[in-house]
């Protein structure tokens, strides 16, 4: 039998793997954004899990409008990764901190 | 064990397993491959959890478009391989501590118990012919109608926003340089120039 | 009769606004003309207004015009009230305006700014038709300001003259200090009356004769006295006088027309219209007098000494202001307005005529360059003569009623230092005569002292000056004798002015005491004022014509009362030690430390520098790499969730129950 909590502790660990990767994989851009895509994943896990438990609809309703902004947070993501790959010839990390105080 | 639950457990385990794996991966390209691979095993748990629509909402929009996107992208841009390895075990050990830490305290918090979970609420299983779709469409487009239109005016924004940042054409635009502004001299604003009064004949 | 009176008001201001803006297109005679003509309208529905109100006893009329404004309770308008008061104020004004205007044809016939001198005085005339004809205290500070305004512009007129420039500004600030008394007393006024309108206020004087402010003062005296500091600045009372022999500096017709008849008696008329509220007041009255009597005895001092004939005729106006007060101290208002009329007519007359010596000099203005003009020059001659007489008093000429009356009155006061006005103004006919007629004898007898050069050229000056001349000497010979009975006796200005008879009986004993204007004259041998204006123009026979010398001698002797003199008793040096120098030195004080050093540097730059320190301090946090930032959010995401798990009784833990 599976309970709510069970899907809870599935997409949390997979949230914290995201984190890791994000923790670990700091000088590449390409790889910050596919963890953050991880993240979305299993947050988008957790609420289709309250929703079936719940019987409520509106869990879905929510991850339709979380697949719509990832996509387009992506899209914009990438298009500044190009940007930035051409202005300064290559994406590593160290070399976007011009926003340093 | 019920069928569901063995599903339920290999669905999870190849979610985790290709999580990790695409994380540890020093491949950029081996690692949108491992992301392909869990969020098809995403899809599969949603499908377990009677949301088919989404699930394959997810496989169309995000492995169809979004991750085809990042491969472009990473096969166009040079990604230099050593710095990537460079710097990699020398987080490894920090990263994994910070994250176990937090997946324990999560597992701590939401394990049974605290929220009361197991007995509250019980899933509510309904017909094969059951159509998700005007389950979801007869809430998205009467009570989340707003919502949706201003995801649409989103997508549009993005679109623009896309193409105008990566577009190659020169703007001209006017922009105030603030702290040339702020930092003029009297002396290059206000000239004083001494005026004599008119002349007028005095009767003396 | 409403537009009678609006036309006399509105007359000059639109000769003004024509040839103020179109002089230069319209021409000299034209712009003369249209002025003169506005003037002389005024003047001729003056008159008839007159005979309504006084010859025919014709209704008060007070209503008003126009509301400017209504703010909570109060209603600011404009509005005319036209009394007995009103309307001799209105002929005074109305007949001297237009015989300056005409004197002006002749005397400004060279100045370039011909036209702009006419449009300013008609501007003035409606600014005191707008004062006089006034029915509350917020048209009545219109007026003030505007003749004030007018008489800035006016002695400044020849502005490339650095002197005159400075007069006009001395002439402004020092008004400005007698405005802010006055403004200052229509807020104590208004605060405790709640009305502007002169019917209501002294109405209610009654009911708030009795409250007090500051502790025990009484309100009808604050009020008195700060309305008083008005009439001060006015009316060139001590020590607010030091602008008027300043603004001598202007062209003598202004001289004539706002600095001798009808500015410098603003004051005197406010006081007047605000009898009902002074008689509350026993120290304002009291006050009004001492300072009037100090004017009118230490001002004579100084014409004494003076060689510059138009200051010697400024401190006579002065000398004779004080008079005017004293008479209004002792509330004695008819006499005091009843000299106020009689001294428009001939100190105008002697300011014209000193001004026709010094058109036909070439613009010679000291006395010791004059003399043995009265063959030269007879009908500025015998006009001056006629001023002069009645200027000291001579019986039967309009001042020696006037004059006489006051010292009468002041006689018969009973007001503390009473007596000793009393004296102030009787020494003061003495100096009065001795002044006068040095002057007058320096300038029309003994030998020439004119340069030779303009003696040959020494005639008559034109017609258009002496006519003038002779129409306002005039009322100067037989105006006293004739209106000194209805005004002051028979009740012309009854029904504007107040007197509460039972404290102050002066008006009444006066009336006691007289039988008819023709007596007074043969009276006038056994009272002392005659006999002191007899030794004052021995006195002056003796030092300009008899022994000459003898005058210098004295002034050796008395060097040091002579140096007082001539330093005009040191008004001038104090208020430029104290206020001029105090005021720059506060501005110094205020730019160099207020400004400079607090508020730019400490409070601007300050706080521009500690949001820069802050900003230092808070910056580094900012490294710039992205992965700093996620770490820290992470980290943020385990301490929630640590405190979400350690501490007890956690609010958010109850959520599932």
């Amino acid at each position: 039998m599976i309970v709510l909590s069970d899907y809870l502790i599935l997409s949390a660990i997979v949230f914290c793997i995201g984190l890791a990767g994000i923790f670990i994989n700091r000088t590449n851009i390409i790889m910050l954004l596919m963890c953050v895509e991880l993240i979305l994943a299993a947050v988008n896990t957790n609420f289709i899990a309250f929703s079936y438990f719940g019987s409520d609809i509106a869990g879905q309703i929510f991850v339709f409008f979380i697949l719509t902004v990832a996509a387009a947070e992506v899209s914009i993501g990438l298009a500044i990764l190009t940007l930035v790959y051409r202005n300064r010839g290559s994406i590593d990390v160290d070399v976007t901190n011009s926003l340093k105080g | 064990m019920e069928f569901t639950s063995i599903l339920f457990y290999v669905f999870a385990l190849y979610f985790i397993g290709s999580a990790v794996l695409m994380v540890t991966s020093r491949n950029t390209i081996k690692a949108a491959m491992f992301l392909i691979l869990s969020f098809f095993s995403v899809a599969s748990l949603w499908v377990l959890l009677e949301a088919e629509f989404l699930a394959i909402t997810l496989i169309l929009v995000y492995v169809g478009a979004v991750m085809v996107l990042f491969l472009f992208v990473i096969k166009m841009l040079d990604i230099d391989k050593s710095t990537v390895r460079a710097k990699f075990t020398k987080y490894l050990p920090l990263g994994i501590v910070v994250s176990v830490v937090v997946i324990s305290q999560m597992v701590l918090i939401l394990s049974a118990g605290h929220f009361d979970l197991d007995n509250s609420i019980g899933p509510v299983r309904k017909a094969a012919d059951f159509s998700n779709i005007s389950q979801l469409a007869n809430d998205l487009y009467t009570l989340y109608v707003y919502p949706f239109e201003l995801a649409a005016v989103l997508l549009l924004t993005a679109i623009i926003a896309a193409i105008t940042l990566v577009h190659r054409k020169e703007s001209r635009s006017k922009r105030q340089n603030i702290a040339e502004q702020v930092n003029v001299q009297v002396a290059d604003r206000v000239r004083l120039v001494s005026a004599s009064s008119s002349k007028s004949k005095e009767s003396k | 009769m409403e537009n009678a009176y609006l036309t006399i008001v509105l007359a000059p201001l639109i000769g003004s606004i024509i040839v103020g803006l179109a002089g230069n297109r319209l021409g000299r005679t034209l712009s003369h003309s249209i002025t003169i003509l506005g003037v002389f309208v005024s003047t001729v529905l003056a008159l008839y207004v007159f005979n309504f109100h006084v010859l025919q006893d014709g209704a008060v009329f007070n209503q008003n015009i126009y509301t400017w404004m209504q703010v909570g309770g109060l209603n600011i308008s404009i509005g005319f009230l036209i009394d007995n008061l009103t309307s001799v104020m209105l002929v005074v004004v109305s007949f001297v305006s237009l015989m300056v205007h005409i004197y002006t044809i002749g005397y400004m016939h060279d100045d370039d700014g011909y036209t702009k001198f006419f449009s300013y005085i008609s501007l003035f005339t409606f600014a005191m038709f707008m004062l006089v004809m006034s029915n509350n205290f917020m048209q009545l500070f219109f007026g003030w300001e505007a003749v004030g305004l007018v008489s800035y512009l006016l002695i400044g007129f020849w502005h490339s003259k650095e002197s005159a420039i400075e007069a006009s500004l001395k002439a402004f600030l020092v008004n400005r200090v007698g405005d802010f008394g006055f403004l200052l007393g229509i807020a104590v006024l208004l605060m405790f009356f709640g009305t502007l309108d002169y019917a209501d206020t002294f109405a209610m004087v009654g009911q708030v004769s009795g409250q007090t402010i500051f502790g025990g003062v009484s309100v009808i005296t604050v009020i008195c006295l700060l309305l008083f500091v008005g009439a001060m600045g006015k009316s060139a009372q001590v020590p607010l006088h030091v602008w008027l022999p300043g603004s001598m500096e202007g062209p003598t017709p202004i001289s004539a027309l706002i600095h001798a008849a009808t500015m410098v008696t603003a004051g005197i008329f406010m006081v007047s219209r605000m009898s009902p509220i002074f008689e509350f007041s026993d120290v304002a009255l009291t006050v009004v007098m001492v300072v009037g009597a100090i004017t009118a005895l230490s001002m004579g001092l100084l014409g004494i000494v003076q060689n510059d004939i138009k200051r010697i005729v400024a401190y006579s106006t002065l000398s004779q202001l004080g008079y005017m007060t004293v008479a209004l101290g002792v509330s004695a208002y008819s006499v005091a307005i009843f000299h106020l009329m009689t001294h428009a007519f001939f100190k105008a007359l002697l300011f014209l005529a000193a001004g026709s010596v010094i058109v036909a000099l070439h613009h010679e203005q000291d006395i010791r360059q004059m003399g043995a003009l009265r063959k030269k020059m007879p009908i500025t001659y015998i006009t001056s003569l006629v001023g002069t007489l009645a200027l000291i008093g001579f019986p039967g000429f309009a001042g020696f009623y006037s004059k006489d009356m006051i010292i009468e009155a002041v006689h018969f006061s009973s007001l503390p230092f009473s007596e000793w006005a009393y004296y102030a103004v009787v020494g003061g006919v003495f100096i009065t005569a001795f002044y006068s007629l040095r002057m007058f004898f320096i300038v029309f007898h003994g030998e020439s002292r004119v340069d030779p050069h303009t003696e040959q050229h020494l005639h008559e000056t034109a017609p258009s000056i002496t006519v003038p001349l002779i129409l306002l000497a005039i009322p100067s010979v037989v105006i006293g004798y004739f209106t000194i009975e209805p005004m002051l006796f028979a009740g012309w200005l009854e029904n504007s002015i107040y007197i509460d008879d039972s404290v102050h009986e002066s008006m009444q004993s006066l009336k006691h005491h007289f039988h008819s204007a023709f007596s007074l004259i043969t009276h006038s041998v056994a009272t002392a004022p005659f006999w002191m204006m007899v030794g004052g123009g021995v006195a002056a026979w003796v030092f300009s014509l008899y022994r000459t010398d003898w005058a210098a001698a004295i002034q050796k002797r008395f060097h040091r009362i002579n140096y007082v003199l001539e330093s005009l008793y040191g008004f001038d040096r104090l208020n430029e030690i104290v206020f001029v120098r105090g005021s720059r030195k506060l501005g110094d004080f205020l730019w160099r430390i207020s400004d400079m050093a607090i508020i730019d540097q400490f409070v601007v730059n300050g706080s521009a520098r500690l949001m820069r320190f802050m900003g230092s301090v808070i910056r580094p946090v900012q490294t710039g790499y992205l992965y700093h930032y996620a770490f820290f959010m992470i980290i943020g995401l385990m301490l929630v969730l640590t405190w979400v798990l350690v501490a007890g009784e956690n609010p958010l833990l109850f959520l599932g129950s």
